[in-house]
């Protein structure tokens, strides 16, 4: 069975938010929150790099390992998906994620956070598969139309990789050997615990 | 101290003597009464696997296979 993860090709990512702007209105996603960020490092120096984040749908993820309500299940092609029924908005899973995925869409005036809202994976959430309900707590369900997810499809540079883990790992060590350098799989040690070797 | 007022004082005492008494009870009952919490089960059908090899994905790996940098 397949096992999903994201990659992102840092060689070719151009900073150009245009994954997170489609994320934003695919999802529905409320004001203030960005389930997908772009983030640069070393800005306007030489070896800069832009990395596109979101939930990386961890194996054994630390989120679902401190959530005090257990709202966390993967699925059985490795996603991390949360119930928004169960979350209580403690904010622990956003202190536990390597990647800052977990967002909260509102500090109310008793301090609430609200429901956490995170990426995913554009597979909708536990309620009934391309329901009202399901679009409206956790955006559409791409997923189960036979698609990846938008972030993915839609990244003009191919930077963004999405799908099954083992194809896309073969997609970007071909890149590699090809152009004859590579950056690495960004966070694929820290989420997956593994990293890609190209030999 | 007036008689009243002692009287009114021993009074507010029984009051609040049964309503400790009456807090104790009912929070025996609950403990008595609660459930063993639950984990969350999300079934079958909320972790089935979702994700198929479509056209529509196929298509996906093939254009990211190609290394357009080298253009």
């Amino acid at each position: 069975m397949a096992r999903l993860k994201f990659l992102c090709d840092a060689n070719r990512c151009i900073d150009c938010n245009a994954c997170v702007t489609a994320c934003k209105n695919e999802h529905d996603v409320p004001w203030g929150i960005n389930r997908r960020r772009v983030v640069t490092i070393n800005d306007g120096k030489p070896g800069e790099r832009s990395v596109s984040m979101a939930c990386m749908h961890c194996t054994n993820a630390p989120c679902a390992a401190v959530c005090p309500v257990d709202c966390f299940h993967a699925t059985d092609d490795g996603l991390v998906l949360h119930s928004k029924e169960i979350c209580i908005g403690c904010g622990y899973c956003f202190y536990a994620c390597p990647f800052g995925a977990p967002q909260f869409p509102q500090a109310t005036n008793f301090g609430s956070r609200g429901k956490m809202d995170k990426c995913t994976y554009c597979a909708g959430g536990p309620d009934a598969d391309l329901s009202e309900a399901e679009y409206v707590r956790y955006g559409s369900n791409r997923l189960a139309e036979g698609k990846l997810p938008l972030c993915a499809e839609m990244c003009s540079t191919k930077a963004l990789l999405a799908g099954d883990g083992e194809i896309i790992a073969q997609i970007y060590k071909e890149r590699v050997v090809t152009r004859g350098y590579g950056s690495g799989a960004w966070g694929w040690k820290t989420a997956y615990g593994e990293t890609i070797t190209v030999t | 101290m007036s008689e009243q007022q002692d009287g009114r004082s021993l009074g507010r005492r029984r009051f609040f003597r049964a309503l400790g008494t009456g807090s104790v009870a009912a929070a025996a009952g609950a403990v008595m009464g609660a459930k063993e919490a639950q984990a969350y089960d999300p079934g079958p059908e909320e972790t089935k696997a979702r994700y198929r090899e479509t056209d529509d994905v196929r298509a996906f790996y093939r254009t990211n296979g190609y290394e357009t940098l080298r253009k």
